[in-house]
């Protein structure tokens, strides 16, 4: 057992947030102080670290931490650009580089090109690249930007999927296709945007396809052959959902036979979402693979009543059978699209006197989430953003509570709904620091107006019935860049940003943080107060995951994916005319002066000490 | 034997009429027959490009607010944003025509489909139809767009502060 706190960082802690106040802001608004916060080294255990980066996250429990302590708070102020390279893309990239063996490897947006950096040489020329040759008509299925979040390294292969629903390994030596599996179908909408997260000898990915009336599910692959293991929907019957005896749901809400059929309308269950697009985690002790589920279809609750099982929620599952052992939903009948996709931080926390081996959930319905991850019991749900859709969460129940007046219903128009459909945080992963023991969130700070209209279902067409228009928060800025206590549950800082934060973040053992701006701007910031100790104006938007290794000459490297889009922004990359603010599902309203800031294209960047 | 096939073949048949006259939009069976198609390209040389099709519904205002309809209907505000403003697809609110802004143009983009996503709606919407989706796309930025956009009422949303809702209690 741990005391709760140290004097000794208690000091360091305070003098820090006076340093915090100084501290000179480039931001388009003015700095926060920092206002609240212990630091907390982090007690659990921490996977080992051999300077590579071979998975979305780094690590199964999706971390994003770095031990990597070359580049620290004293000298990040001098890295320099070291190597980049063009993706020759125009649209949004959302991935993470791998670096493995002395090579680095680029995913690209559509049309998913692989690429392999030799490290080893200077400025790090192309080995090889690999194109896997989706086809065109996919692009026109792919709901927000045309989008790939990545992939992972498994036993000498690059294992990721494609836009148009195939899932690669790739010989990680020479470029060669070792095997190639059809997931998707583009015809009825579906298509894969997520990173393929390599789980023991399985890869799992899942599908997009939430505003098309796509079942969502979750498949295993053998990692070596790319033959298919397990498959698991997200609506639709028991058997489907692979819940049998061992699935054990906390609330009463989630219990019952058959609930992905019982919860909707007659047959609605087969065209209503809850794809797995977003992030998985993995227990090595459990054996339990951890992944979110999408937003129910279409976005107009008045045109399928009842819960909607299993969408906007997590599930608990047995990583070499796929049964589901318990399963949570954070928005029960999703009224506003609030995806249950985000990143789900494993940690071992003392909470209430007793470590308790939880999952941290910053959610897109606005509240930081900490469940018990062994059973699915919700330990506590608090705000990180401004929230007017709901009032809380009741921990009896595990129920949210929604507020009744901003419920959609035809013919009213919903105004002042907050956070907006991309949340209080999207796909956008934050990254852990155990030396910190805080949570490094990059997010939104978005409302809009939602009218629901009706909407028929037509295969591989659009199916969302909602005419939202969204709009910066309270301060008007539509982003922030926040650090948080996930023991105290509060805000440590904040800084506020012009435009959504739509970039991953990354935590080093430098104490260091690095995140993106959607203007362009890399930042590096003192992980324990916040105050800015360098930033590097990119080519364009950074929608991309920073990520951090140790070079072949033993000296540490940071990387990051500069090129604007995402559904952020796709009023740049879709070149979209915001005089109609519902464009883009109502984002383009939210960023439409995001075209006088940035320009769309590709670019690797990578920094390094001098 | 051969009985039961006309059989079959006349109830396919009044089946298929069935489904021409059900003007619901979606469960239509029957589909426009493209007219000739018009050209894209530049015809090289610089000669006249062939006669264009008349849109039958040119100017016409209960076609105009039926096109409006139709483009929630067939979920193309889905796809090119709730008044044309793009998003998946393309703006159609802008000057930028890829496939050319003539009527027959526009309606062999929507009836053939393109490469880049764009689907042929040829087998699935009546060509009546077609030309009245056509009629509504080109009256966008015009005083007779039906149902033009408006912007967000956001006074009002700019105030409180960040994280304004209470914990949730035990």
């Amino acid at each position: 057992m741990r005391r709760a706190c140290r004097p000794i960082f208690v000091f360091f802690a305070v003098a820090a947030l006076f340093v915090g106040c100084n501290s000179r802001s480039h931001t388009s608004q003015p700095e926060n102080p920092p206002h609240g916060g212990v630091m907390q080294p982090y007690a659990g255990k921490l996977p080992p670290d051999d300077g590579q980066w071979t998975m979305p996250a780094k690590d199964y429990g999706a971390y994003r931490y770095s031990q990597l302590d070359q580049i620290n708070t004293s000298n990040a102020k001098d890295l320099k650009l070291a190597f980049t390279f063009s993706t020759g893309t125009t649209n949004g990239l959302e991935a993470a580089p791998l670096v493995v063996n002395n090579t680095m490897y680029i995913i690209t947006s559509f049309p998913n090109m692989l690429y392999a950096l030799d490290l080893t040489k200077p400025g790090a020329p192309m080995k090889w690249a690999y194109d896997p040759k989706p086809v065109a008509s996919a692009k026109g299925v792919a709901c927000c930007d045309l989008v790939n979040r990545g992939g992972s390294y498994y036993n000498g292969k690059i294992i990721y999927a494609t836009l148009d629903g195939y899932v690669v390994g790739v010989n990680a030596n020479d470029g060669h296709e070792v095997w190639k599996t059809k997931v998707g179908d583009i015809n009825i909408g579906e298509t894969i945007t997520m990173a393929a997260q390599v789980v023991k000898d399985k890869v799992l990915v899942g599908n997009s396809g939430g505003e098309f009336g796509v079942r969502g599910w979750i498949v295993a692959l053998n990692a070596d052959t790319g033959k298919l293991v397990w498959k698991a929907y997200n609506t639709g019957p028991d058997k489907d959902v692979l819940i049998g005896l061992r699935f054990k749901p906390f609330y009463d809400m989630d219990k019952g036979k058959d609930l992905g059929v019982s919860t909707w309308n007659p047959d609605q269950w087969k065209i209503g979402g809850g794809n797995v697009w977003g992030w998985i985690a993995y227990d090595p002790d459990l054996n339990i693979v951890y992944h979110g589920t999408g937003n129910p279809g279409p976005w107009n609750p008045d045109e399928r009543p009842g819960d909607n099982k299993w969408t906007s929620g997590i599930f608990a599952r047995d990583a070499d059978t796929g049964e589901a052992l318990w399963y949570y939903q954070w928005s029960p009948h999703d009224m506003h699209d609030y995806d249950g996709i985000n990143e789900q931080i494993l940690l071992d926390l003392p909470i209430d006197g007793k470590t308790r081996k939880v999952l941290v959930r910053p959610e897109r319905n606005g509240y930081i989430y900490v469940l018990d991850r062994t059973t699915g019991e919700v330990l506590s749900a608090t705000p990180y953003g401004h929230i007017t859709t709901s009032s809380g969460v009741d921990l009896k129940t595990g129920r949210l509570k929604v507020n009744e007046e901003l419920k959609p219903s035809p013919g009213k128009v919903v105004h002042g709904a907050c956070p907006a459909a991309p949340g209080v945080k999207d796909w956008n992963p934050s990254a852990f620091s155990p030396k910190t023991g805080f949570l490094y969130l990059p997010h939104n700070n978005l409302c809009m107006d939602w009218e629901s209209v009706e909407t028929g279902y037509i295969a591989g067409t659009p199916y969302v019935g909602a005419d939202v228009k969204m709009y910066p928060g309270p301060g008007g800025n539509g982003g922030v860049f926040s650090a948080w206590d996930p023991i105290n549950k509060k805000e440590v800082w904040h800084f506020d940003d012009r435009f959504p934060v739509w970039s991953g973040a990354l935590a080093t053992a430098g104490n260091v943080v690095f995140y993106g701006t959607m203007d362009g701007w890399f930042i590096a910031r003192d992980a324990q107060d916040g105050h800015e100790l360098w930033r590097f104006k990119t080519g364009s938007g950074i929608i991309g995951q920073p990520i951090t290794y140790k070079g072949p000459d033993g000296k540490q490297y940071v990387a990051i994916l500069s090129g604007v889009g995402g559904w952020a922004g796709a009023v740049v990359t879709g070149g979209l005319d915001v005089r109609d603010p519902t464009a883009a599902l109502g984002f383009a309203n939210a960023t439409a002066e995001l075209p006088k800031y940035t320009n769309k294209g590709g670019m690797l960047y990578v920094f390094q000490l001098p | 034997m051969k009985t039961l096939f006309y059989l079959l073949a006349l109830s396919g048949l009044i089946l298929a009429l069935a489904a021409c006259n059900r003007d619901n939009g979606v469960a239509v069976a029957s589909g426009a027959t493209p007219p000739i198609p018009t050209t894209v390209g530049p015809v090289p040389g610089g000669a006249t490009p062939p006669a264009a099709h008349a849109n039958p519904f040119s100017g016409n205002e209960v076609a105009l607010t039926e096109g409006r309809k139709l483009f929630n209907w067939y979920n193309c505000s889905g796809c090119h944003g709730g008044h044309a403003g793009g998003g998946m697809g393309p703006s159609l609110r802008d000057e930028i025509w890829l496939y050319g802004n003539r009527d027959d143009q526009i309606f062999d983009s929507i009836a053939q489909g393109r490469a880049h996503g764009m689907p042929a709606w040829g087998p699935k919407i009546p060509e009546q139809q077609i030309w009245k989706l056509v009629t509504y796309i080109k009256s966008l930025r015009t005083p007779q767009e039906p149902d033009p956009p408006l912007m967000p009422e956001q006074e009002g949303i700019v105030k409180g502060s960040i994280n304004s809702v209470p914990e949730a209690q035990k």
